[in-house]
């Protein structure tokens, strides 16, 4: 992370992602002012870049106008069942909750956890719009997890674990909430290469889902770390965001970063 | 938040369990109230249905 102290990473994260939900900014990525830019595409794309991560169908299920701001669809990865309790970590607009609701259905739950209180107030009225009852959103953080050890089936997360300045906690508390032979199955940004010192020390980089970013074997290793088995990798794209040519990714030189989507799983 | 989701719900910090008072509930949920975690004395509020379980040096 660089020299840049992980309360200031925080809080510039915070204020960055409170600013897109007060926007209703549909993309991740989708800058409505400069201000305002954090990792993907560009607004003109919002559509095509949703369609990129989700089906139609899914899309479709969700009538609402929901920003779209991962970089992969774990709740589909996932394969979630009738039933299941779901943990998405920076929930964010709700779009993944939703999905996974669908797919857990009435005996199942889902919960949302993210640190900007804008971003839940979202995402609780797009629940109620949607007359989903089986998810709810908490303020929290997931390196301090507000949840007990052992209750949760499946661990979700969209393009956020990037974000976090303490990636080896978010794993670690993964691992804690995972009922033994609970998986995890997160889609994110990692960096293939050296980004430049200038990028890496940029909180706006960091925001943008770039200057955050670890090596794909670093990433993969800290998860064997936390204890995770079987961690595999399920996808590896080119960033849907290459095309968004922000200034940082033209710093890490077009090649420096590819999503991927991992899953793994705690021991049984 | 809903009462059920009680049951999964931790001290962000110590991970243990939280007593909950409730100042306001409608027929689904828990609009007014607060999460006590007697380990920590640290009380974490819920504010127009959502419980704000962030550290609280975090909060704002």
């Amino acid at each position: 992370m660089g020299t840049r102290d992980a309360s200031d990473i925080k809080k510039f994260v915070r204020e960055r992602y409170a600013e897109i939900a007060r926007q209703q900014t549909p993309s991740c990525c989708a800058p409505r002012s400069e201000e305002a830019t954090t990792c993907c595409s560009p607004g003109a794309q919002e559509t095509s870049y949703a369609r990129r991560l989700y089906s139609r169908e899914e899309l479709e299920s969700i009538s609402v106008n929901i920003p779209s701001l991962g970089c992969g669809n774990p709740a589909a990865v996932a394969e979630l069942k009738a039933g299941e309790v779901v943990l998405d970590l920076g929930s964010g607009g709700g779009i993944d909750c939703f999905l996974a609701a669908q797919k857990v259905g009435p005996e199942g739950r889902v919960i949302g956890l993210d640190m900007t209180a804008e971003m839940i107030r979202l995402a609780r009225e797009n629940a109620e719009k949607l007359s989903l009852d089986n998810v709810e959103f908490r303020l929290g953080e997931m390196e301090h997890m507000p949840i007990e050890a052992s209750s949760v089936d499946v661990v979700i997360s969209n393009c956020v674990i990037n974000l976090s300045p303490d990636k080896d906690a978010v794993f670690q508390e993964a691992f804690r909430v995972l009922k033994p032979g609970g998986r995890m199955c997160v889609s994110d940004i990692v960096t293939q290469g050296e980004l430049t010192a200038e990028v890496r020390e940029s909180l706006e980089q960091w925001a943008a889902c770039v200057a955050g970013a670890l090596g794909e074997r670093v990433y993969l290793e800290k998860i064997r770390a936390a204890g995770f088995v079987e961690v595999s990798l399920e996808g590896k794209n080119p960033p849907f965001c290459a095309e968004a040519t922000t200034s940082g990714i033209e710093a890490a030189k077009g090649e420096g970063i590819a999503n991927i989507t991992v899953t793994a799983y705690k021991p049984k | 938040m809903k009462k059920d989701l009680m049951e999964i719900l931790a001290c962000p910090l110590c991970k243990g369990s939280l007593e909950l008072s409730i100042e306001e509930e409608d027929k689904k949920e828990i609009v007014r109230g607060s999460l006590y975690c007697s380990r920590c004395s640290i009380s974490y509020p819920v504010e127009d249905t959502i419980p704000n379980l962030l550290p609280p040096e975090l909060r704002t």
